[in-house]
């Protein structure tokens, strides 16, 4: 296999020469039972142990490999051992760390704060840096950070809860049920709208990246869930909930504009987030 | 079929006792979080007249167990996980499938069989409380056995799916590297039996 291109080597073929950052991910997938293209097979040299050679020679193994799940989009990887045999206060640590870190997103609108999103001020020293980069593509990539990037559900499963939980504790008994899966699915309902809504205006954002973003945002909604619960007055609520409404719609944008929603359309992009807002804010106030 | 037995009676320390696990403690927090769900919404409302409590009490749950399942019982117990990747310049997002390095982790039988026992069963479970939910018009209940059933489905066709990469990895290194085919084939086959 492979082994007849050294008698007659084509350079122009760039697959021959191993590419430097080949690594585990690049190699077959012993499921793909597909005959495996020349230029793959020419590769094999570079695997070395177990798995490159096993895609190859051993078509004995079709009836075990092929199955429904492989329909599944995605990847198959080997696991570097150390990372699969790290200890359970490593993978927690990790991942509390990276809720915080959206955490932090949330409490600081930095984007918003430290420099408007749509004036050039901020990108001209950005694009000075960078050489002569269009904004938008800088918008697009260089705006979400790491932390944002690798999405969970765990902001949104625990805001939508508490938010659902402290607006039903103050209604009447009989409708408490009512209210708080009202509530519950209203959220994710929105979220979800939302979502598709950014999706159809060509936003570079994954569904579920979206879902989370907008999950984390609604921290300011459930102080203002809070602050109804414990009953503030009707009065004081409304300066202090347009305040909160205001601080999710900063965090939302400033995370939001700069995922890559065309720049020119954040406005329209983020209407129906404010609207969202908006409703949850309203039924903070009323409850 | 005789292989197979002989397989069998090898693999018999591998019985469904977490004595004999290799990671007691993960292994019975695993189960743990799978069955207390599953009791908390069925038996929940013997304690509290409140739904939203149960609500709230059984999706926490949920979210840890598939959490757990998915980070740490996965890779523990049988040397698997996977999860998603999104390339920030497209929003396309990417699964990975991992499974650990053949021969570099020993994997308990007992492990994998109350593994993937626990991780099979548990869908059926959700779709069995789903039928008597709608069939007893509790519609109120409905929105948490939707979200209980993606999660557990979710992780049950991650699971599979990195196993099936795993095994077909595993059985060709080992037909290759020692010849024991047939040994390999059967160990594989019991495997497969005791999902």
């Amino acid at each position: 296999m492979g082994r007849g291109d050294y008698q007659n080597p084509s350079l122009e073929d760039d697959e021959l020469i191993d590419p430097d950052d080949a690594d585990l991910n690049d190699f077959d997938d012993p499921l793909d039972h597909r005959p495996a293209p020349a230029s793959s097979s020419s590769r094999a040299p570079l695997v070395s142990g177990t798995i490159g050679s096993s895609s190859s020679s051993a078509p004995t193994n079709t009836n075990t490999s092929s199955g429904w799940t492989s329909r599944i989009p995605g990847e198959d990887r080997r696991a570097p051992t150390n990372t699969i045999d790290e200890s359970v206060w490593d993978t927690l640590r990790r991942d509390l760390l990276a809720v915080w870190s959206k955490m932090r997103e949330v409490l600081y609108p930095r984007y918003l704060l430290g420099g408007d999103m749509g004036s050039t001020t901020s990108f001209s020293e950005l694009a000075g840096r960078f050489g002569n980069v269009d904004v938008d593509a800088l918008l697009g990539q260089n705006h979400m950070t790491p932390g944002l990037r690798d999405w969970d559900l765990w902001g949104p499963l625990l805001f939508c809860l508490a938010l659902s939980a402290l607006l039903s504790v103050r209604s009447r008994e009989e409708q408490r049920g009512v209210v708080f899966s009202g509530v519950f699915a209203m959220v994710w309902v929105g979220e979800a709208v939302v979502t598709m809504q950014i999706k159809l205006l060509g936003g570079n954002i994954s569904f579920a990246q979206s879902v989370c973003i907008i999950g984390y945002t609604l921290f300011p909604l459930v102080l203002a869930a809070l602050l109804s619960a414990l009953g503030l007055y009707w009065i004081a609520r409304i300066p202090v909930y347009l305040l909160l409404v205001g601080w999710s719609m900063a965090a939302g944008v400033s995370i939001l504009g700069g995922s890559g929603v065309v720049k020119n359309r954040v406005g329209l992009a983020v209407y129906p987030l404010f609207v969202f807002y908006l409703g949850l804010g309203c039924l903070c106030f009323i409850s | 079929m005789d292989l197979e037995q002989q397989a069998l009676t090898t693999t018999s320390p591998g019985s469904l006792s977490w004595r004999l696990s290799s990671h007691p403690i993960t292994l019975l927090t695993f189960l743990g979080f799978r069955i207390s769900s599953l009791l908390v919404y069925l038996f929940g409302m013997l304690f509290t007249d409140s739904l939203v409590m149960i609500f709230i009490i059984t999706i926490l749950l949920l979210a840890a167990d598939f959490y757990y399942l998915k980070n740490i019982a996965g890779r523990r117990l049988v040397g698997l996980r996977w999860w998603n990747e999104v390339d920030p310049a497209t929003g396309d997002s990417h699964w990975v499938f991992e499974s650990s390095e053949p021969g570099t982790k020993v994997v308990n039988a007992t492990d994998s069989r109350f593994f993937w026992l626990a991780i099979y069963a548990q869908p059926m479970l959700w779709v069995l409380l789903a039928v008597v939910a709608l069939l007893s018009l509790k519609f109120i209940w409905l929105p948490l056995v939707v979200i209980a059933l993606v999660l557990t489905i979710t992780n049950s066709l991650a699971f599979s799916r990195c196993d099936k990469f795993s095994q077909a990895s595993n059985l060709a290194g080992s037909a290759l590297g020692s010849g024991n085919l047939a040994g390999s084939i059967a160990s594989n086959m019991v495997g497969r039996f005791f999902r």
